[in-house]
């Protein structure tokens, strides 16, 4: 049985080696090691060997059983491995063929920017009130220091209503408006949409812009530089120059009117900052005593400053746009690129 | 307001540059919007002495010059006739660059050499004019820049100021600031002019009937003058301001509008009748033509200036035609008046005219500069204009202004400011701008009494004085601190919240967002809106650019139709846009009308981008419906009810729908009515939908529940249905839904179908129910029953067969 065992070994491990694919592998184990295979035919013949010899072919033809079983397992694994290898190298897509995609949604220009804006006064504490597009005169131009004779309502063309409604020139009213429903501190910020009546290449009849107001007790000047300087550095980035300077506003006293360097130029002077080398950004000041005497809050008591900025105007300065009147024109052109 | 640096420098010694003074005068709040540069680049055009003018060999018109500059003798081709040797000429050497980019080169004219061109005025930008070339004044030295020595190299600043500084609109009153920020006093000085005619009370009178509304009146006459062209340095004066010469005494009436800021004004005398003035108020309707040849209609709140019989002047804006100064005048008689700021604003916005004069008297003359103006001008005219003063001014002032005097608290100042100045610091602040500052010995040490001077109207309050040491002090020397505030919660209101996540969920479903005018054309039938549509009452706005622009819109529809026909014009053709804006809807009883927000979305063409792998198909009414489904479920809205029996006038009729909510209507969406695209020029269909935004918000679930999800296989049925075609899917999910036992899961219509093998007016529907327990693997017979009984419910309320 020795000799039928080692003859075994040889013939199958010539078969399992020659075998090329799994199929004919596992024919090839089946004809060795199934139940009607060579090897159960060899084992037939245990019977007749003799108590002593049993076990020493038993474990000998245990050997080759494993042998080949390995012999099998070794091969079929380089097989399917040689088999995945032909399959991933006839396999090709063009990767470089668009994808399949969905129409890209957008923004507009003044959504994001007014969302970034409210983002950076939100995580100051302040918080965002609206108030109506149509407006009082009252609420507008009266309660803000600007009588009806005054020459400061030339500075900002208005559209009327009636002789006492107006569209709102600017989002100073929604300081009036919350300032009467709440005692200090209040903190607030109000975008809004706003309307002069100006149209040309640099002035669209309705723009947007963000209007933001502090009071509590012991609120100074230095504050209102630090909380604009903060709101500009985290805006436009580090390192941009600030000024302020002396300007005039009805409802704040002290006026300033706020310069950044130049985002075009740097600061060395160019077409857009009309070779200044500064960007005019905002207007803002301490909150006239009278604005206090008309939502009665105690001027002795507490301080406050407010600030308001054209969003269309940092728009263009942020994204680079050179022409205002592109954010009314609904040119999907321009409106994807946000 | 334009400013002069060398006029300025008549009044303070100052050598900042030009450069520097800009930047020291936008910091003081005097805003600095440009600056030019008179005679730049002009500094090769030198002062030549013609030594030779012989006509040309070649040429009849053209003479053949040699100029002396100096330092050589230069041979110069001329076309002009109007000089002779001698004369001193302006050279522009070979090399310079004349206004309007004209090089001059090296040349040769018609066979002779020319060295350079001899400039007439208008070809160095002095003047619009020119006749023949500039002849010099004798005595200036040979070879010097002609604008140098002539003077004439000056910088322009044009101020953009603020209206509260009325002071600043003349070269005195930025001088003043000038002088403050360098530190040096200003040099202003007040001469009595010389009287040598008759008094002028035996010739004229002065009545101030109204003098709350005119509180000073003055006059002075002058006899014998002769009207005639201004001098040179006059000329020069104005024009370096930006102002054209008229005539010598109306000349000295602008010089003095600019220098002193004081507007002045002058009579022909003996236009006046009976030779007197009277201030008072205009009759109501009464006619008066102005300087300006125009007609105005003048009412009782107007105050006219009077001669013996009606108005010659309409007070402190413009003078009358009747009484104007002309060729012919030889008498006159200068008035210098302070008007009330508000009489002069109402009238000048009444009709309409805004003038030099009226731009200062609105904002507040200097009422103290009423006899010094007078008396300058005067001088001037007689120096100018020749002639003889009478003795004496009329100076009518029946109620001098109170003098003001403010308290300013100096702990007050450094807390408002966030600064720590000594009262010493405070008190040479306000000095240096000519204001009389004093520490109240009577008080405490940081209380100052300031005296405020007439020419500084918008210093009415502590307030006003703190911004003042504010602005001398320097902005930029404030340092900057961060608040200290008490906290408060500012958590954005739901609705803001809502607002964003709108439009966020808008842009991931591909729109883009677009921000149309408010404002519209009142053309509803664009819309086919019933005639009694609310929507046809509209916020009109009483002066509106144009008409197109004339009415708060009560729907954002027209505007995206607009949007949408806009941008296929540009040949962008698959469009997804939304808006999500207030509408202005008028309210009865209010003031105001109600502002609520909508979205209206809008789409056409393609599905997908043009692609080798994306579909072909232009969207339909599901394509939208299906964004607004995902907008409804993100927000919990519970049961919507898609109401066709209903719908706007804008839309198909057999394609659209209202939403209805048990909170009540929300909006509609629908394809847009094929007449409605007509009128917006739009060739396509387009879907659109429009959501009251304010009813939605009310109508959402915030909080929400968890539901268990089950461990157990779910089995899936599969049934085709054949309905009627008039049967809605919502009839047959409202069958489901009612008798569906715990055991279904969900269920979905995953095939509509109608075509071959199908009967006329009937329709197959393919529905998949599945069905799953949360607590057990369902047999067989749970499953066929639960199922059979939904059919058999199909069947007999539906009339379905299964197919």
């Amino acid at each position: 049985m020795k000799e039928q065992l080692a003859e075994l070994l040889t013939k199958g491990r010539a078969a399992l080696s020659a075998a090329d694919s799994l199929e004919g592998l596992q024919e090839a184990r089946v004809g060795l090691l199934g139940k009607k295979g060579s090897m159960t035919a060899v084992m037939k013949g245990m019977g007749r060997l003799s108590a002593e010899e049993r076990p020493i072919i038993g474990s000998l033809a245990n050997t080759v059983k494993v042998e080949l079983e390995d012999l099998f397992e070794g091969r079929s694994k380089a097989i399917r491995e040689q088999e995945l290898q032909q399959r991933l190298s006839s396999e090709r897509i063009d990767v470089t063929l668009p994808g399949r995609t969905a129409a890209r949604g957008s923004k507009h220009p003044i959504t994001l920017v007014t969302e970034e804006i409210t983002e950076i006064f939100s995580s100051l504490g302040f918080g965002v009130e609206e108030g109506p597009e149509v407006e009082q005169d009252f609420y507008n131009f009266e309660s803000l220091n600007m009588p009806k004779d005054h020459p400061a309502r030339d500075m900002q063309d208005t559209f009327y209503v009636s002789d006492e409604v107006v569209l709102r020139t600017h989002t100073s009213p929604v300081q009036i408006r919350a300032m009467l429903k709440q005692a200090p501190p209040v903190r607030v910020i109000a975008p809004g949409t706003v309307y002069r009546r100006d149209s040309d290449l640099t002035h669209t009849p309705m723009f947007h812009q963000i209007e933001g107001f502090l009071v509590d007790r012991d609120i100074t000047f230095g504050d209102l530089k630090g909380i604009l300087t903060t709101f500009i550095t985290q805006f436009f980035g580090k390192g941009i120059g600030v000024r302020f300077r002396p300007s005039f506003f009805p409802f704040t006293e002290p006026s300033a009117e706020v310069d950044i360097q130049c985002v075009i130029c740097g600061g060395s002077g160019c077409r857009v900052c009309k070779k200044s080398g500064w960007l005019e950004i905002l207007g803002s000041g301490m909150i006239d005593p009278e604005v206090f005497k008309s939502v009665n809050y105690d001027y002795q008591k507490y301080s406050g400053f407010a600030f308001g900025m054209g969003i269309e105007r940092i728009a263009m300065l942020k994204y680079g746009v050179n022409d205002l009147r592109l954010f009314f024109e609904n040119d999907v052109r321009f409106l994807r690129q946000f | 307001m334009i400013v002069s640096y060398n006029w300025l420098k008549e009044f303070v010694d100052f050598d900042l540059p030009p450069e520097e003074l800009s930047h020291r005068l936008t910091m003081a709040g005097l805003e600095v919007d440009a600056m030019e540069y008179l005679g730049a680049g002009l500094d090769t055009v030198i002062v030549a002495r013609l030594e030779s003018v012989e006509r040309h060999p070649d040429a009849d018109r053209l003479t053949l010059c040699q100029v002396a500059t100096g330092s050589d003798t230069l041979p110069v081709v001329c076309g002009a006739t109007n000089h002779k040797v001698g004369d001193l000429v302006a050279l522009a050497q070979v090399g310079s660059l004349l206004p309007g980019d004209f090089k001059i080169k090296k040349g040769k004219i018609r066979g002779q050499v020319s060295l350079g061109m001899l400039c007439s005025e208008k070809e160095l930008g002095l003047a619009e004019e020119a006749d023949g070339i500039m002849i010099l004044p004798p005595g200036l030295p040979l070879g010097q820049p002609v604008f140098e020595a002539l003077g004439l190299k000056d910088v322009r600043f044009e101020l953009g100021l603020t209206p509260n500084r009325p002071d600043c609109l003349s070269i005195v009153g930025v001088a003043r600031e000038v002088a403050a920020i360098v530190g040096r006093p200003l040099q202003i000085a007040h001469q009595a002019p010389i009287e040598d005619g008759a008094p002028s009370s035996e010739s004229t009178s002065v009545s101030l009937e109204e003098s709350g509304l005119c509180p000073r009146y003055a006059v002075r006459l002058i006899r014998g003058v002769i009207i005639g062209p201004s001098p040179e340095w006059l000329v020069r004066r104005l024009e370096a301001v930006g102002m054209r010469s008229v005539n010598n005494v109306v000349d000295v009436t602008n010089l003095m509008l600019m220098e002193l800021g004081h507007p002045l004004h002058a009579f022909d005398f003996n236009r006046l009748r009976d030779q007197r003035i009277v201030v008072r108020r205009a009759n109501d309707g009464a006619s008066f033509a102005t300087l300006d040849g125009q007609q105005r209609v003048l009412c009782a709140d107007d105050l006219v200036i009077c001669d013996g019989l009606g108005p010659v002047a309409l007070a402190g804006i413009m003078g009358g035609e009747n009484s104007e100064v002309g060729p012919e005048t030889t008498d006159i008689l200068l008035e210098s008046a302070y008007f009330n700021p508000a009489t002069i604003r109402r009238t000048s916005k009444r009709l309409g005219m805004h003038t030099e004069a009226s731009h200062r008297f609105e904002r507040g003359a200097d009422v103290d500069m009423v006899p010094i103006a007078l008396d300058k001008a005067a001088s001037l005219i007689v120096e100018v204009a020749g002639g003889t003063l009478a003795q004496g001014m009329i100076d009518c002032y029946p109620e001098p202004l109170p003098e003001r005097q403010l308290t300013l608290d100096v702990d007050k100042a450094n807390k408002v400011l966030g600064l720590k100045l000594a009262s010493d610091d405070i008190l040479s602040l306000l000095r240096s701008i000519a204001l009389e500052a004093q520490p109240a010995v009577d008080r405490s040490d940081s209380i100052l009494y300031v005296k405020i001077t007439a020419f500084r109207p918008d210093l009415e309050r502590e307030i006003d004085l703190i911004e003042e040491v504010a602005r001398l002090h320097g902005y930029d020397q404030i340092p900057v601190t961060m608040p200290v505030s008490r906290m408060i919660c500012h958590r954005p209101a739901p609705q803001q919240r809502l607002v964003r996540q709108f439009r966020d969920a808008m842009v991931a479903g591909g729109f883009s967002e677009v921000i149309n005018y408010s404002f519209i054309a009142p053309e509803w039938d664009r819309l086919n809106l019933a005639q009694d549509d609310c929507r046809r009452q509209n916020v009109r706005i009483l002066n509106p650019l144009t008409e197109d622009q004339s009415v708060m819109r009560t729907s954002l529809v027209p505007s995206m139709l607009e949007s949408i026909a806009r941008n296929r014009a540009y040949r962008s053709l698959d469009l997804r846009l939304f808006e999500l804006r207030p509408v202005f809807q008028p309210q009865d009883s209010e003031e105001l009308p109600r502002e609520s927000l909508r979205l209206c979305a809008a789409i056409c063409g393609r599905r997908e981008p043009l692609g080798w792998a994306q579909g072909a198909e232009d969207v339909d009414f599901f394509d939208l419906k299906g964004q607004l489904e995902g907008l409804l479920s993100g927000f919990r809205l519970g049961a919507v009810h898609w109401d066709s029996s209903q719908s706007e006038t804008f839309y198909h009729p057999g394609k659209s729908c209202i939403l209805r909510h048990s909170s009540g209507l929300l909006g509609s969406i629908g394809e847009v009515h094929p007449q409605v695209l007509e009128h917006f020029e739009i060739d396509q269909p387009v879907y659109l939908l429009d959501l009251d935004l304010n009813a939605l918000f009310g109508a959402t679930v915030t909080g929400r529940n968890f539901q268990a999800i089950s461990r157990f296989p779910d089995v899936c049925r599969d049934s085709a249905l054949l309905v009627d075609d008039m049967i809605s899917a919502e009839q047959v999910f409202a069958v489901i839904d009612q008798v569906r036992g715990r055991f279904v899961e969900d269920y979905t219509l995953f095939d509509v179908y109608r075509g071959s093998g199908i009967a006329d007016g009937k329709k197959s529907l393919a529905i998949r129910v599945r069905y799953r327990s949360s607590d057990k693997t369902l047999t067989e017979e749970e499953i066929t029953t639960g199922h059979e009984r939904i059919i058999k419910a199909l069947k007999k309320q539906l009339g379905a067969e299964i197919r």
